[in-house]
This record gives structure tokens, sequence and C-alpha cells, in this order.
């Protein structure tokens, strides 16, 4: 089929089908190895969990008064993660953006286990995680209730809300395409597919009300990305600590989170296309256009940064000053500059067209941008944390092995999740490829004249 | 493949592509066809087009589904408030503008449940049994029209099956329905 499809007249249906279908053939040892670790760091970061629940909070690192911490800096790390998911299979779907259809299944899988897995981290922050529920309004005998003036509460709806329609909007998108994999499929697979397909067969009554159930999911999706993580921004921004309390921090999240979430889409694709052998289906041409979006987003991410340091030299306010003194000069100071050099500094080569194209080097890119991010969330939380009003109480932190294996579990049951979702149900749109596959002809004759 | 007369029958135009498909669809209605059932393996919009339907019910589900998130949401805020009635923060008890991101968010996602609901309702999903006509080529790379008709009138038969071999079918069956 490989040789089929460099040919730039001929990818057709059924050259989609094969190459889709055919990563989802049963795996071989290396795969089941790769699933073996990753579940096995699962085990070692809920058996640490376990401990921590026991033993109390204690285990960790975090002392007054820097209680939050690496496992908020990992739940709102997550759900920027997500969030390039729903921009490439909403956002851009509203836009009509023909080179969505290859990745945009990736990019919400990867929106759904990012979400599950960021839904975790308020979780295992609790010293007593059993009382989650109080989060929720329900009818109690003590008449007390949760508080929605709390950006804590928005958050729980934010956020479970996000949850649940990225799994819906998945699911939907997959009823076609399980329904395809349904036809070729045998045994135990044949019977999982037809139960997800729900009998669909696709005919015109069912297409019909498909595409506009599909549409409004993405108008809805749309300003529901914008909201989950303003409001995840707002944790902070809402509270009068300096180095949070800045109006800034909604556009400046988002910008951030889809600039990771993208990062993190190229970092799972670039691996993945070559090892599951769908290079003629994800073409350099959909990576070229993640590549833009990255810098793109770096360029909105680096703005936000001058604007945030302009706005405390302007302000005159001494207390905020010091705060950002402390985080570009402070102990933590280097945490800062491998920030800026990851976020700022190296997706500036996206600007050449050459190093788009190359594979290793947008990977390596990718790594980087996921670092950065990751050290931004953690420098704005336990940063401005360390150095509050107070000079007395000042305190620096640090992580426990306990929250350094948790972050490493989530690492490895996102990785996890989702190899098992590659493997297992379909990774890139079928349908989606064959209703764009003008676009997919002209990104195939556009990769064979540029080096992959 | 011919099956013998019966009460009722189904002619099944298969067609490889999009074009031919709408073609056959737009000859049969000009010959005062309607009674089709198309299957096609991906969204096309001109085959929707051709088919003529109306607007999807889809919409307004989606639209009460929101309403009825938002006025959730004002009475869990409200209800509640009103219930733990303590000022915090020297704020009303009713705080309308944060109370909206709660009503915001329930209107997404009671919106996104009936969207995806009233679109299985009305797609007549879970389906259990197969469609009459239904070939698995149609989920991946053929598009099939099928009109179903009285096995009695040969005539009508004739001419719906040379409708569609001249739109440029590749296949016509029938099939007793």
């Amino acid at each position: 089929m490989a040789a089929a499809l460099q040919e730039p007249t001929t990818p057709t249906f059924r050259d989609i089908d094969r190459g889709v279908l055919r990563v989802m053939d049963f795996p071989g040892m290396a795969y089941w190895i790769w699933i073996a670790f990753c579940f096995s760091l699962v085990a070692i970061a809920a058996i640490l969990w376990t401990r921590q629940i026991y033993e109390g909070l204690g285990v960790t690192g975090l002392r007054q008064p820097v209680m939050w911490a690496i496992y908020i800096t990992n739940f709102v790390f997550w759900v920027g993660i997500a969030h390039s998911g729903t921009l490439i299979s909403a956002i851009l779907y509203l836009f009509r953006t023909r080179w969505r259809t290859a990745v945009y299944r990736a990019a919400e899988t990867m929106t759904l286990f990012a979400v599950a897995t960021a839904g975790l981290f308020p979780m295992i922050h609790l010293g007593r995680p059993w009382f989650l529920y109080w989060l929720l309004p329900y009818p109690n005998e003590r008449y007390l209730q949760p508080n929605f003036r709390s950006p804590l509460v928005w958050d729980a709806f934010a956020v479970s809300t996000y949850l649940t329609i990225s799994a819906l909007f998945l699911f939907m998108g997959l009823i076609p395409d399980v329904a395809n994999a349904r036809e070729h499929a045998q045994g135990w697979r044949k019977k999982f597919y037809s139960i997800l397909a729900l009998g669909w067969q696709g005919t015109d009554r069912q297409w019909h009300h498909f595409a506009m159930a599909y549409l409004l999911m993405a108008g809805l999706a749309t300003p529901l990305v914008i909201s989950v993580h303003s409001v995840v921004s707002w944790d902070f921004a809402m509270a009068q600590l300096p180095g949070w309390h800045s109006t800034i921090f909604a556009p400046y999240f988002v910008a951030g989170a889809i600039f990771s979430g993208v990062a993190m889409v190229m970092t799972l694709l670039i691996p993945m296309r070559k090892w599951l052998h769908i290079e003629d289906l994800v073409t350099p041409w959909h990576i070229d256009s993640l590549a833009k979006i990255v810098l793109l987003t770096s360029l909105v991410v680096s703005y936000s940064y001058a604007t945030e340091s302009f706005m405390v030299w302007y302000s005159g306010d001494k207390i905020e000053q010091m705060t950002f003194h402390m985080r570009y000069f402070g102990p933590w100071g280097w945490i800062f500059w491998v920030m800026i050099l990851c976020n700022c500094l190296i997706p500036l080569v996206l600007f050449s067209p050459r190093i788009r194209v190359n594979m290793k080097a947008l990977w390596i890119i990718s790594i980087f941008v996921n670092i950065g991010m990751w050290f931004e969330r953690f420098d704005i939380i336990a940063g401005s944390l360390t150095t509050n009003f107070n000079p007395a109480q000042w305190h620096f932190y640090t992580p426990s092995i306990t929250e350094i294996m948790i972050t490493v579990g989530s690492f490895a049951w996102f990785l996890g999740l989702f190899s098992l979702f590659a493997k297992f149900l379909p990774i890139v749109s079928m349908t989606e490829l064959k209703e764009g596959i003008g676009f997919l002809r002209q990104a195939i004759r556009k990769g064979s004249s540029t080096s992959a | 493949m011919t099956l013998g007369m019966s009460a009722a029958m189904e002619i099944i135009g298969s067609f490889a592509d999009e074009h031919l498909c709408v073609r056959g669809i737009e000859d049969l209605h000009k010959a005062q066809v309607r009674n089709l059932r198309v299957f096609y393996p991906f969204p096309s919009h001109r085959i929707e087009h051709a088919m003529g339907k109306p607007k999807s019910k889809v919409r307004l589900f989606v639209l009460i589904g929101g309403i009825t998130g938002i006025l959730t949401a004002l009475a869990i805020t409200i209800g509640t408030s009103w219930e733990w009635n303590l000022v915090a923060g020297g704020k009303p008890i009713i705080s309308w503008p944060p109370f909206i991101i709660i009503c915001f968010e329930l209107m997404i996602l009671f919106g996104g449940i009936s969207a995806v609901t009233s679109f299985l309702v009305n797609a007549g999903l879970p389906a259990f049994e197969s469609k009459s006509g239904y070939q698995s080529r149609f989920s991946e790379d053929r598009f099939g029209v099928v009109v179903k008709c009285d096995g009695a009138d040969s005539a009508r038969i004739e001419k719906i099956e040379s409708i569609l071999r001249n739109a440029g079918a590749e296949e016509v069956l029938r099939e007793a329905a």
C-alpha cells in the first residue's frame, strides 16, 4: 500500500482504510512490554499515593507557605495539554481547516486522557480525598453548601464538564470509524466494535443528524475550551498573592495551554507515525501546520511574559516587584531562565521551513516546550507561594520522592492509556480523511517534494 | 443476483463516486421516486443537499438542553446560597457574577449531552438489526442507493434500474425487502 500511497493521485478510500486498520493489527511483544512498563510505574505511584493517604500529607514536601506545588502544577499542566485536542478537533473544524483531519483523532484522544490525568491531581492533593464530593452541592442535614464565589468550585464544574464533553465528542466521532472497523474485524474485536458502533450503517438519516450534532458539539466545545483554562487561571488570579493576582492570566493561560498541548501532540505523533507506519496518512505537511501553531502560540506566550513583567515594573508595587525579582534572580531563578529558553527562544527556530519538516528536530523542540511549560506552571504556583507577603514565612519547597514518583506515574498513566487506544481503536479518522481526500492527495504531493 | 418476484422489493444501486451517487439521487427525484435510502462512508453535504431533508431536529434539543442547563445552574447557585445563608467576604448572598460561570458550564454540559442523546434518538441508534440493503462496502468505499418498490410492478423496477445505471451505478441488484 505504501507504494500506492506515494503516488500523488491514488490514496483511494480503500488505501485509507487499510492504512488505518493495519495499525490495529494484533500488537507484538514490544508493545506489551511498553504497556507493562507504563502500568508498573502507575502501580508504584498508586502505592505511594496509598501511603500518602494512610500517613498524611507529611510524606510530601508541602510545608507552609507552599501548600500548592507539584500536584497542582501537574493539574494545570495536564489541563493545558488537553486544550490543543479541542482546538484541533472543534475550533479548526468550525474553520474548516483541512489539515486537521489526519491529526484530530490523536489530539482528541490526548485531550480525553490528559483531562482524566489532570482530574486525579486535585484528588491526590487532598489530605482526605474521600471528601472530594464536598465540592458538589447536594442536600445534606447540615444545610452546608459549597461557596459558589470560590474559583475552586468553578473549577470542579469546568473540568468535569470538559471531561464529559471531550469524552462525548470523541465517542461521537468514533462511531462511523468503529462501524468500518467492525466490517473487517474477527472474533472478540468484531463484538467489541459492534457494541461501540451502536448499529451504525451510515444511512442518510444517520449522517443527517450526526452532521448537525457534531457541528453543535464543536460549537459548544469551542467556548468551553477557552472557559476551562480561564477558570483554571482564576484559581490563582482571584487570590491576592503577588505573582498570582493578575488580570492577564486568563488569555495568558489559554495561549500557554494551546502551546504546550500542540507540542505534546507533536511529541506523540512524530514517533507514532513512524512506529505505526502511518507516514502516508500523517504527512510532513500536517506536522508543519502543527509547528506553525507552536510558533504562533510561543510568540503569544513570550508577549505575555513581557507584559506581565512590564505591569509589575509599571505598577510600582514593591511587594510584587520583590516577588518577580526572586522569580528571576532568587534561588529558583534557573527555573525561570530554563522556561524562557524552552518557551521563547528555542521555538523561534520554527521560523525556518526546513526545521518545520525535520521530524527529529521537531520532536526535540516539542520536548523542550513540554519541559518549559511544566516549569512555567511550577514557577507561577510554587514560586509565588514561596515568597509571600511575610518574609518571616518564606520557605523553599523541596519535592519528596512521593510527589516525584506520582508525577512520573501520571505521565506513564497518560502514555499507557494513549498507547492502548492507539492500538485498539482508529487513531486516525477514516471518515474525515475520505471526506477531504483531495487535500490528503495534495499533502502527499507536497510531502514528496519536502524531506521528511 | 435476481430474486423471484415478491410483494416488496429493494433495488440497490452501488456507486464508486460521490458525484455519480448524487446524480442518481437527483435523477430518481426527477422521476418522482422519493422512497430512497442512501448509505455512504463519510459525511457528504452534496448527498445531503440532493436528498433535500429538512434541518435536523437536533438543533432544537440542544437549545432546550442549553436553556435547561442555565436554569439548573441558577437553581443550584441561588438555592444553595439561600440554604447556606452566610455572608462571606462582605458579598451579597446572591452574588450573581460568579454564578454566570456555573450557568455557562452547565449550559455547555446539558447542551452537549442533549446533542449526543438527540442524535442517537433521531438517528435510530442503537440499532440492533441491520438496515435492509446494507452492504459492508458502504462503510468503506462505496455509495449505496436503495429504492423500495412493489415487486409486481416490473415496469417501474426496470425504470429505476435504468435510471441508476444511466447515472453511473457500477452494480444494480434486486433484493427481497
